[in-house]
């Protein structure tokens, strides 16, 4: 569990470096299409580009905002209830958001795939995208490591209750 | 089984899934939409719409608007930008008995006109106005409350990260929104300063005058707010001239933010990136929020249930401002128990056509649910703001922060009351820019 713990941090961190450079990258296209287009000279293909940086910038940083419990919870009623039952609940709670998770990484996959073999292509910068659809599917297949660990945390009782 | 009726079941699970196991709101939205949706249609199909949907709303050019308005946001909040702007606030009304309080409203306007997130705008203004209040023996019950509903200006003052998920949503002008917003922000900041007139005129040691200063003090005091209106202007000017779209304002926003601060060393290495990884927590959580929500509005869609309610609204004998009446008590006591912009966005797939079909306008609807769900930010017991200024100043009892907070409540209810009454305040700009 440890192990995991460790894992799913480090790659988290990583991914949330990277996510950062997508929205660097993001902003940089933006002004430099403003200057670009005042002279004439506007970046191609702009509109596909901030499309997939932002996916990448939000969907890699999944797992680092469940890591620091960045999604909004309503928890009013869950703090009225024992120790054991609100250990019990944040496990089914961690167990359906997993499961949640593997079953859209897959299926974003699968298209990824279908993408892929059929050599689809955007629209106006003629590039292929599907690693794009895949680096989605990934961030998806990392937000459900975390909520293992969370699982394992709230089984193991290494954690104190995150609700 | 009644499609209409499997709805209502759905939305029953819903609630069950979020006030039960504590299952993030967006989460929740997905789960049930896929399970409803796989229901009604089939479970292959559901698995084809969670796939669509989410790589859909990740990658949607609309959306990216959003990571670059809560980057200029943080950037603005970790800069220094707003400690200028309560400098000259301070000049200006510092001398009038409750005129730290005023200032601080005045100042949160301003910020809030550059950073979209009411939580942002009470964290930075008390930061910077709640150590100043206390030096000049303000009382508490004044100054917390001060902060914490100085705060929800931020929601409606543009450029406001809420109303861009709500044009979003709703495919609505994100432009119009936004000039809708500025009229009532303006009044609901305007109300607070009357507030705090009476209650400083009713007792003078709730906040007493502070020293004055010379007119020339004042007119140099305004190099303080040179940036913030910098920002505004091409924000807002850039987007309502047709110069940039909604995303190029933001990323034309964080780069004039990182110009007039990098240079000069305003903005540290270690904020930047505190900046950076805020934004991507955030931009990330609202993501979620959006894909559960589009998911579940699919499955709204199949039951049919958002058109069965409106056509029920529609048909009963009562005024149309009655059955507001009733959505509105629904979108307070909701914005009471959950966070303002996670109830929004889980009902304004049910609310909003009803609001519709009832022949309301949709930007005057949108922007009267926002103030509504808005109170709840300052209402416990969830009531967001008012653990931001907790946690900036524990040494304040909770009971007093609340007491405060009352006070300003009844300006925020007034102001509602006046926007209902003449919804020609949030839709005279909107209508001038056409």
């Amino acid at each position: 569990m440890a192990f995991l713990d460790r894992v799913s941090r480090l790659l988290n961190h990583i991914l949330l470096v990277i996510a950062g450079l997508f929205l660097t990258a993001m902003i940089v296209i933006t002004c430099a299409n403003i200057f670009l287009r005042i002279v004439g000279a506007p970046v191609a293909g702009t509109f596909e580009l901030m499309g997939f940086f932002g996916a990448l910038a939000t969907a890699l940083a999944m797992g680092y905002t469940q890591m620091q419990r960045g999604h909004i919870a309503v928890d009013i009623f869950i703090l009225k209830f024992s120790a054991r039952t609100r250990r019990i609940l944040a496990g089914i709670n961690y167990i359906i958001s997993m499961f949640f998770f593997i079953i859209a990484g897959w299926q974003i996959t699968r298209w990824a795939m279908v993408l892929k073999e059929t050599g689809e292509l955007t629209e106006t910068l003629r590039i292929i995208f599907y690693p794009f659809v895949i680096a989605v599917a990934f961030g998806c297949f990392v937000i459900s490591l975390a909520f293992l660990v969370d699982l394992l945390k709230t089984i193991s009782h290494t954690e104190e209750l995150p609700i | 089984m009644n499609l209409a009726l499997v709805g209502v079941i759905g939305i029953l699970l819903l609630l069950i899934v979020l006030f039960f196991l504590g299952m993030p709101v967006g989460i929740s939205m997905g789960v049930v939409g896929f399970v409803g949706f796989s229901y009604v249609i089939s479970i292959k199909a559901a698995v084809g719409m969670l796939s669509n949907d989410i790589w859909g709303t990740f990658s949607s050019y609309g959306l990216t608007v959003i990571p670059l308005f809560i980057f200029m946001g943080y950037l603005s909040f970790n800069s220094g930008i707003a400690a200028k702007l309560y400098e000259t606030a301070y000049i200006w009304f510092g001398h009038w008995r409750g005129g730290l309080a005023i200032a601080t409203i005045g100042a949160d306007e301003l910020f809030a006109a550059i950073c979209g997130s009411n939580t942002a705008t009470a964290a930075t203004m008390g930061a910077v106005a709640l150590p100043q209040m206390k030096k000049y023996n303000y009382d508490t019950r004044l100054s917390s409350g001060t902060v914490v509903t100085g705060g929800t200006l931020g929601t409606v003052m543009p450029p406001s990260v809420t109303l861009i998920i709500i044009a979003l949503q709703t495919e609505q002008s994100i432009v119009k929104l936004f000039l809708g917003g500025i009229l009532p922000a303006i009044l609901l900041g305007s109300l607070f300063v009357v507030t705090i007139s009476i209650l400083c005129r009713w007792d003078e040691k709730l906040g007493p005058a502070g020293p004055k200063t010379t007119f020339k003090e004042k007119i140099l005091s305004l190099t303080g707010i040179f940036e913030a209106v910098a920002i505004f202007l091409l924000v807002i000017g850039g987007l309502y001239t047709g110069i940039f779209t909604p995303t190029e304002a933001g990323g034309a926003g964080v780069f004039l933010i990182l110009a007039v601060t990098v240079p000069f060393g305003k903005l540290k290495w270690k904020d930047l990136m505190n900046a950076m990884s805020e934004t991507l927590k955030i931009s990330c959580m609202v993501f979620v929020l959006v894909a559960g929500a589009v998911i579940f509005g699919r499955f709204m869609a199949v039951t049919r249930l958002p058109y069965a309610l409106a056509e029920f609204a529609t048909s009963l004998p009562v005024s149309p401002y009655v059955i507001l009446a009733l959505i509105l008590m629904i979108y307070l006591i909701g914005g009471c128990i959950v966070d303002s912009l996670g109830f929004l966005v889980l009902t304004i797939p049910i609310f909003f056509p009803v609001g519709m079909a009832l022949g309301f306008d949709a930007v005057w609807f949108s922007i009267i649910i926002v103030m509504v769900t808005t109170m709840g930010a300052i209402t416990p017991p969830v009531g967001v703001n008012i653990y931001v200024v907790k946690a900036l100043a524990p040494e304040i009892p909770l009971a007093t922060i609340f007491y405060s907070v009352s006070y300003f409540l009844a300006a925020c209810v007034l102001c509602l009351v006046i926007l209902i009454i003449f919804p020609e305040i949030i839709l005279l700009i909107p209508n001038l820019v056409g």
